[in-house]
């Protein structure tokens, strides 16, 4: 997994209140699995996942295939302990911030997230993606659809009701905050406010990056 | 065998006795620290047995578990005692984290309490 063959290396950071599923949500993407009883080893404190990235043109036609490293951080609980820093953000580019659809709290808590992510992460508009995650426990369900998309329209981000348990929209949910950054890297031909070490051209493939801003002037 | 020094006595019940109350009902640490007392918990400080309290029952836990995987203990200059332990920790249902913290115990009347309380967790990745 740590080869070096890979176009990007892009690191997301899991938000959300303690006990949401943000490790479950993590290791369902990354390894299609449930473990309720999941237990971290002390030190591994990110999972890593190899996709296949294919720009889409707005004309609808697909580029060639980007090779993406993605890291998924996770925190190990610390939050409880003291706030988190910036250094907690440093260099993350996109943010998967869940809440517990059974849990009232963890979803008015949201707000505060949000604010956390405005005040430390890389930028005041960072791509973002909201999951209302446990949508398999609809019969404790404290938190409506309505509501959460409601709050997620106001963010301008996108909103899933995920699940970590059978894997419902978690795929769906990645991929999404994964093709925003995309996006905005096209977007951007000055990369300048992109932190530094987050993305970066492999070894020889360095042509791709620099030919990535050209090719989207050209389908535009 | 030859016995403990008594400062390593001192400090090892101290520890014990601290992380038994810390695991039960952290609300009793109050006994342990006097007014003039310092709390340093993850570069945050706190003065005074009140406030100590206050800051080690916030914090947004239900259940915790200490478990101590070393501690030293030294006699200072000044009659007190110092003691550094190193050890993990479970809150609720996050993962198991490592922690350091150091105290410094003095006789005050007869008895040993805390004046000086220094906490931090052992996590490097995350800043």
């Amino acid at each position: 997994m740590s080869d070096g063959d890979y176009d990007y290396l892009i690191k997301f950071l899991a938000l959300g209140d303690s006990g949401v599923g943000k490790t479950s949500f993590l290791y369902q993407y990354t390894d299609g699995k449930f473990n309720s009883k999941f237990i971290t080893t002390v030190g591994i404190d990110f999972r890593e996942k190899r996709v296949v990235y294919k720009s889409t043109g707005p004309d609808g036609s697909s580029g060639k295939g980007q090779k993406i490293h993605m890291q998924l951080w996770d925190t190990a609980g610390q939050e409880r302990f003291r706030s988190l820093t910036t250094a907690f953000f440093r260099d993350a580019m996109g943010f998967l911030l869940l809440f517990d659809l059974t849990n009232e709290q963890s979803f008015l808590n949201v707000r505060n997230w949000m604010s956390q992510l405005q005040i430390h992460a890389y930028c005041e508009n960072p791509d973002i993606v909201l999951c209302g995650n446990k949508c398999d426990l609809s019969d404790q369900r404290a938190v409506s659809e309505d509501e959460a998309r409601e709050l997620a329209e106001k963010y301008g981000i996108p909103y899933f009701e995920t699940s970590a348990a059978n894997g419902q929209n978690v795929n769906q949910a990645v991929d999404v905050l994964l093709d925003l950054i995309m996006k905005r890297m096209e977007r951007c031909v000055d990369k300048s406010w992109i932190p530094d070490g987050t993305v970066r051209a492999n070894g020889n493939t360095n042509a791709d990056l620099s030919e990535s801003p050209d090719k989207s002037k050209c389908t535009c | 065998m030859v016995d403990q020094p008594v400062w390593e006595q001192i400090g090892s019940s101290f520890v014990t006795h601290y992380y038994q109350m810390f695991d039960s009902d952290r609300s009793r640490l109050g006994a342990i620290y006097t007014d003039a007392s310092c709390l340093t918990w993850e570069g945050q400080q706190f003065q005074g047995k009140l406030d100590i309290v206050k800051k080690l029952t916030s914090l947004p836990f239900t259940k915790i578990a200490h478990s101590i995987t070393a501690q030293d203990h030294q006699p200072t200059p000044d009659c007190c005692i110092l003691s550094m332990v190193v050890g993990q920790l479970k809150a609720d249902n996050d993962p198991v984290m490592g922690f350091h913290q150091t105290f410094i115990l003095k006789n005050v009347n007869d008895s040993w309490v805390c004046t000086n309380d220094m906490f931090r967790l052992a996590l490097h990745n995350f800043g």
